[in-house]
């Protein structure tokens, strides 16, 4: 079979067309080995009970280690799934101060806790200052260096490499007072290489691949203020967000359509369209300025809760893009765009919420809530392609989003030992779209309009029964109809069935449950479509003393669905076909079993094993051999799955002293595909560790 | 035994500061005579008071300005007298939270806790409807985490019923709750939340909305936001989860389906009649699906999630 476009080659060849040469033997080195997912290591050290300095309590923990990984297989599969590399961390950091009084001069409280410092894929860091009746500061950093090689959605052409930076921070002041002060910010930025890829020339092209450096950056600043008067609860918030992005796109090396997509029709004329030249630029820029104001009180009999939102939401935007190579037919191509435009989106939301209690037993709540959205934009769109201009049309799209529903439940605990609940939802939506372009050096104009409505109700009733202490039944059921979904495979006619068993001691914990859903599509769609899931659960939990802990899940989650089809398709020409249906079933059971247990009251071993395996409908290959239409053949290769991902690890944690512990473990991935669907083997396996030295000082 | 039981639980659950919610069942009245003050307290439970300095609830004893009601071990738990004079027991605990039914738990702490905007809706939760209560997920006096007051970590504290929710972030692609990247919280508000603006806003439930009431995916994913002048509309009303798996999936980028041209299928299947004015339209008839380059439909339809300049995604 094929080996698909490599996007990895792609990559590689433009960190090399960049003088990459230096990075692509880091990444060499780095691809020799991988890393875990096990740490960082949450036994305990140092004095339980702090040490203390004047007149604070300091607790401090910090666990420094190496992380290592060998990756046998496809690493952009692992690097997607799992990501872990080589190195020296910071696994784990953790720092409280508390005041033993409550009266500490600048601050009562500190508790700093961070995860994976030192380029783990996954790092964090929480801080939250407090010093009580004044302030209260909360901040939470993350990063997520994200890889994704794309496989499934673009054959191979997308990938990205990126980092994700977020942050937020929250300050209240007068925390504990009747009135109270909140300012805020957020930070969200992605940064790094990508590659995407590109239909230029004419519509019936191909997709070829261009190269990115991904460039956005979204800021966000909020003040709030919370007051407490006549037993009402007012918030009120504003917030500004501005959203920036300026990433630029060129030529990711010069690749021929004919080679990504070789003609598998029979007399098909070969597309030889190849990208030879490309720029493009498409700065935009948002903002979504918003108010939030919350109403909220609560008496003996009842409560009330308004909330109004309204979001204004702009964006201004332009491209320019200019291809040059060969057109389809082969003869010499050029392209040149120019887009330039601005939308807008305001957003209004209310929520109305009354909850009775007639009686101690007794709580009834209902609930109003509106939504209504408005996008409203024009694009101003200019071509000349191969020297023929085009000319400017100038786009415009109208889209009106307005929902209201009304939801009552009620909650009636008839004994200590039995409890029902009931509800009823009505939802209706209106959908409407209008659309039009407009060529200036013409006087015409052409207007599409659409309008769709749906209204969705739905009762749901519920019994909870506790016939003895720990034990716990819960059981649910939820009915919905809806008269015309906007999509096929939207809630239409379901319901729901739930039933759930927990039997809770000290000691021991087990639980079971069972959920499905069924829903078919509404009348009146032109296809059919149904879908029917259902997921058993059972686990328990065994924590018989200080020295021994079990805890094991079993979860099987099944899904099929059969949907209607029409689509174009032929082995010579494309023909409406409308006899197909697009069938998909999975089959999931997963395991999950973890262990913990001390050894001579010095080291700790933690022992797990997770399992997710797919087995699809059990077939043994993706299209069944007796199939010969290639539609069909097709079709039949998409309609399950199979795989397996399966992860055991060993974690030993061993006390050298009252405030220090060595720490090992080794973990290992493998990640097994049955049909190799893409063409492409992505299975993978690894064995990934750490080492590390947690101490309390 | 029955005395050092009884005090445990007394403090066991304290710190949700005071109990006193007008909506709660009714108890007596509150009598200054039956308040005997924290002091009293600690001389049994000497366990819990060493540390309560660190508990947040502790701030109702350094603020020295709260009435006996709202102050310390009987903030929660109620007046202690009886308690103490009964030389201990459960039964002589006005609020002993282990012996309490969910709903008279949930009333004790909104009686200070009802406060915060991000419980506004606690009363019509589904895990307030289900009997999960404070206590089922909040440790008041042994919680293993810094902040919140959590039982466990709170990945595993929500494992602990979701189980089939664990199994699907360990599948191959996936949130990274398990690598602490990502919390529950995140995109989930177990207190209740306001009612979704997309779908049919019945379900999901619980979702911890973006400000502007948007689905949570955008407060991370704002690249995604837009406005755009040509929105996917079924991205905008029906939610990422028309597509997507949020919590995890066995199909790359948390897809649905394995394969991109399914997924794209299953809703653009001739629902309308190809023309832009009557609902989803069907795939182009210029696309031939036996063609590869047609299946792969996101390398042509690359700005799927909102574009500004091409309505049908291209760019």
């Amino acid at each position: 079979m094929r080996k698909p476009f490599d996007i990895r080659e792609v990559l590689w060849g433009r960190l090399a067309t960049c003088g990459g040469w230096s990075i692509r033997l880091l990444l060499a080195c780095a691809s020799l080995s991988a890393q875990q997912v096990v740490a960082p290591t949450p036994e305990p050290v140092g004095p339980a009970r702090g040490e203390n300095s004047g007149n604070y309590n300091i607790t401090q923990s910090f666990e420094i280690g190496y992380r290592w990984s060998l990756v046998n297989g496809d690493l952009g599969e692992y690097r997607s799934d799992v990501n872990y590399r080589n190195g020296l961390r910071l696994l784990a950091g953790s720092i409280t101060i508390n005041s033993k009084d409550g009266h500490g001069h600048y601050f009562d409280s500190i508790a700093l806790n961070t995860l994976g410092l030192g380029n783990d894929p996954y790092q964090s860091a929480s801080l939250r200052i407090e010093k009580n009746r004044l302030y209260r500061y909360d901040m939470l950093w993350r990063l997520n260096d994200y890889y994704n090689p794309g496989l499934t959605v673009a054959g191979g052409l997308h990938a990205m490499d990126t980092i994700r930076r977020m942050q937020d921070h929250e300050i209240t002041l007068l925390p504990q007072s009747h009135f109270r002060v909140r300012a805020g910010y957020s930070r969200d930025t992605q940064t790094g290489p990508a590659l995407s890829s590109a239909l230029e020339f004419d519509a019936t092209g191909s997709g070829l691949p261009i190269f990115s450096n991904v460039r956005r950056e979204w800021n966000e600043y909020r003040v709030g203020a919370d007051a407490d008067f006549a037993g009402f609860k007012f918030t009120i918030l504003h917030r500004w967000d501005f959203y920036k992005e300026d990433t630029p796109y060129s030529l990711a090396g010069v690749v021929a359509a004919s080679a990504l997509n070789p003609p598998l029709i029979p007399g098909a004329i070969t597309d030889a369209t190849v990208l030879q030249g490309f720029q493009r630029s498409e700065p935009n820029h948002g903002r979504n300025p918003g108010w939030l104001g919350n109403l909220f009180s609560s008496r003996k009999r009842w409560a009330l809760n308004a909330r109004i939102n309204y979001t204004s939401g702009r964006n201004d935007f332009a491209l320019t893009e200019a291809a040059t190579g060969t057109g389809r037919l082969g003869g010499a191509a050029s392209r040149q765009i120019a887009v330039l435009g601005d939308a807008e989106r305001p957003m209004l939301n209310g929520e109305f919420t009354v909850s009775l209690f007639p009686t101690a037993r007794l709580t009834v709540v209902n609930s109003t809530a509106v939504s209504n959205l408005r996008i409203i934009g024009p694009s101003t769109y200019s071509e000349i392609n191969t020297g023929t201009d085009l000319g400017t049309s100038v786009f415009f799209r109208y889209l009106r989003d307005r929902l209201v529903t009304n939801t009552t439940t009620a909650n009636y605990r008839v004994t200590d030992w039995i409890a029902f609940f009931a509800g009823y939802a009505y939802t209706d939506r209106l959908v409407r779209t209008e659309e039009g372009f407009a060529i200036p050096a013409f006087a015409s104009t052409t207007n599409d309009a659409y309008e769709t409505s749906n209204r969705l109700q739905t009762g749901r009733a519920g019994v909870r029964i506790k016939p003895v202490k720990p034990l716990t039944v819960t059981l649910n059921g939820e009915i919905g109809r809806a008269n015309n979904p906007l999509t096929p495979i939207s809630d239409g006619n379901y319901h729901t069935l739930g039933g759930r068993v927990d039997y809770r001691v000290k000691k021991l914990q087990l639980s079971t449950s069972y959920g499905q859903v069924y829903n078919v599509g509404a009348p009146g769609l032109v296809t059919t479509y149904s879908s029917h899931s259902r997921s058993y659960t059972a686990s328990a939990s065994l924590a018989p003393n200080s020295w021994f802990a079990l805890d094991a899940s079993y979860v099987k989650m099944h899904l099929d669905t059969v949907t209607g089809l029409q689509f174009f398709a032929g082995p010579i020409r494309p023909q409406l076909q409308s006899d197909y249906s697009s069938f998909y079933i999975s089959n999931i059971h997963a395991v999950n079993f973890g262990s913990r247990f001390e050894i001579a009251k010095r080291a700790d071993v933690y022992v797990g094993y997770s399992i997710t395996k797919d087995t699809g409908d059990g077939r043994a290959t993706a299209a069944p051999a007796n199939v010969t239409d290639p539609i069909q053949s097709l079709l039949s290769g998409a309609q399950t799955f199979p795989l397996t991902y399966q992860s055991p690890l060993v974690r030993v944690s061993v006390r050298i002293s009252a405030k220090v512990r060595w720490n090992a473990a080794w973990q290992f991935y493998n990640y097994g595909e049955t049909f190799h669907l893409f063409g492409y083997d992505q299975n993978f396996n690894a064995h990934t560790g750490y080492t590390s030295i947690l101490w309390a000082f | 035994m029955m005395r050092v039981a009884a005090f445990l639980s007394l403090l066991c659950a304290a710190g949700v500061l005071p109990a006193q919610n007008p909506a709660s069942p009714p108890s007596p009245a509150p009598a200054a005579s039956r308040f005997v003050g924290s002091n009293a307290c600690k001389t049994c439970h000497a366990d819990v008071w060493l540390n309560f300095y660190k508990n947040p609830h502790f701030k109702s004893i350094a603020s020295g300005q709260e009435p006996p009601e709202r102050t310390g071990c009987e903030g929660c738990h109620g007046g202690a007298k009886a308690h103490i004079e009964a030389r201990g027991g459960k039964a002589t605990i006005p609020h002993a939270f282990s012996l309490m039914p969910p709903q008279q738990v949930l009333e004790d702490c909104l009686g200070c806790h009802a406060r915060d905007l991000s419980r506004s809706n606690i009363r019509r939760s589904e895990h307030t409807q289900n009997g999960v209560a404070c206590t089922g997920c909040h440790s008041i006096h042994h919680s293993a985490t810094p902040k919140y007051l959590l039982a466990k970590k709170q990945s595993e504290l929500c494992y602990t019923c979701h189980a089939a929710i664990r199994s699907q972030f360990e599948m191959p692609s996936k949130h990274r709750v398990n690598e602490g990247f990502v919390q529950c919280t995140d995109c989930h508000n177990p207190h209740g939340a306001f009612t979704a603006t997309w779908r049919m806003a019945q379900r999901p439930r619980m979702i911890e909305q973006a400000m502007g009431g948007e689905s949570p995916c955008l407060k991370c994913h704002v690249d995604k936001r837009g406005p755009f002048v040509f929105e996917h509309p079924s991205v905008r009303v029906e939610g990422c989860e028309i597509c997507h798996s949020p919590h995890g999936s066995m199909n790359a980028k948390l897809l649905k389906r394995p394969v991109v041209f399914t997924l794209c299928l299953e809703c653009h299947n001739g629902g309308g009649d190809g023309t832009r004015n009557a609902g989803v339209d069907i795939q182009s008839a210029r696309h031939n699906l036996l063609d590869p380059k047609y299946q792969k439909c996101t390398t042509c339809h690359v700005r799927l999630h909102g574009s500004n300049s091409d309505q049908y995604f291209l760019r």
